[in-house]
């Protein structure tokens, strides 16, 4: 009894050794099967886009945006340097200018004063700083001491002043007044509106 | 996106501006006006009102040769104006009609006419109908009998170029020699018949 009993776990064991055939097509049905199978949501591109992840910066890395940072406000800086004379403008507008056609923002305004024995007159307002200097805003003697500038001015409600020889502040006499007594010098103002 | 990336972006927005504006006060200002200006300006950008025309107030007084403290005192005064403009006017008010109602506030038209202007323009802009108020003012109409009339005007639905020319008109009959209150009421008059009449348009 023993030995048959021997016998078959032999027997059993011997067909166990035997090497199992497998077919060359196995490998081609088995990923056919995997492929077919339903794609894991984590794998997806919005899964990967919104999935939140643990990125390392080194300090070189927090140096080198540091550096980019206090680069553009040196630049904010120097654009601000060069728009020292002009109207207020964000820097903001300057790198990322609106459109071209400027007239919307904008309009020829023509300043004048008569002023006989004036050597120098010169606008001064909100639209331009307040600088007397100006270029843009020196008006020329047209003759019979009447002098005159056409200059841009920003659309909106502004107050100005010529100023007569570096150093006389007189209001524009055909403008709406100001009452403006913060420094003893008068104002006009002006509200620029859109050309219909 | 992080906290410190957006924290980044806002800076990168907001620091050319900041700068811009230090650049053209500090050029003008000294060290302790500067600083008590750019506090001024930076509460009013808290409180949302328009900073540029505290700037332009600055820099107008630097130009007029006014000491620091002077300055600062017209700023402070002008950004107190202008919050009392935009409560009566609105969060809808633009920062003109917020600047045009500083104004006429300085000029002394209550907060209380200047509620019955906003009412009496209804979704009108007030800027130009506030200069033209401030300019009669100026021209020693009485503030009771200006602000009347421009309300007035206002309501007839009197429009920004006929404004324009009822203050040109006022104006020149004052330099003539008119009183200055009868010039106003007279013109307003004048210009209230042709709005609600024919629709003929004014002439001088």
């Amino acid at each position: 009894m023993r030995d048959e009993t021997e016998q078959d776990i032999e027997r059993i064991a011997r067909e166990l050794r035997v090497p199992v055939a497998v077919g060359r097509a196995l490998d081609a049905r088995v990923m056919r099967a995997v492929r077919r199978l339903p794609r894991h949501a984590r794998f997806g591109l919005w899964s990967r886009l919104i999935t939140p992840r643990t990125v390392t910066v080194t300090p070189l890395v927090w140096g080198m945006l540091a550096a980019a940072v206090a680069m553009f406000a040196v630049l904010g800086a120097m654009h601000a340097g060069a728009d020292l004379n002009r109207a207020a403008k964000p820097i903001a507008r300057a790198f990322f200018p609106g459109p071209k056609n400027a007239a919307s923002t904008s309009q020829r305004v023509q300043f004048v004063l008569v002023a006989p024995d004036a050597k120098k007159v010169a606008v001064v307002g909100d639209f331009n700083g307040w600088d007397a200097s100006h270029a843009a805003y020196q008006a020329q003697h047209r003759g019979g001491g009447v002098w005159s500038v056409t200059a841009p001015v920003p659309l909106g409600h502004h107050r100005y002043s010529f100023v007569v020889d570096d150093s006389l502040w007189v209001a524009d006499p055909t403008a709406p007044r100001v009452i403006d007594y913060d420094y003893g010098m008068p104002n006009s103002a002006i509200v620029v509106q859109e050309q219909k | 996106m992080s906290v410190a990336a957006r924290a980044l972006i806002a800076l990168m927005l907001v620091a050319p501006q900041a700068v811009a504006q230090d650049a053209r006060l500090s050029a003008r200002l000294d060290k302790p006006t500067l600083v008590a200006v750019n506090a001024i300006v930076d509460s009013a950008r808290l409180a949302k009102l328009p900073t540029a025309p505290l700037v332009d107030k600055a820099l107008e007084g630097a130009a007029k040769g006014s000491d620091g403290q002077n300055i600062v005192v017209a700023v402070r005064q002008l950004s107190m104006q202008m919050g009392s403009a935009k409560r009566v006017l609105g969060t809808s008010a633009t920062p003109d009609e917020i600047k045009a109602a500083a104004t006429a506030l300085a000029a002394g038209v209550s907060e209380r006419d200047l509620a019955r202007l906003r009412s009496a323009s209804g979704k009108r802009p007030m800027t130009m109908p506030l200069a033209v108020l401030t300019d009669l003012i100026v021209r020693d109409v009485p503030i009771a009998t200006a602000t009347g009339l421009v309300v007035q005007l206002a309501r007839s639905g009197v429009k920004d170029p006929e404004l324009a020319l009822f203050q040109r008109n006022v104006r020149a009959d004052i330099d003539r020699g008119a009183d200055p209150s009868v010039a106003a009421t007279t013109r307003a008059r004048g210009l209230v018949l042709r709005s609600s009449g024919s629709g003929n348009k004014p002439s001088e």
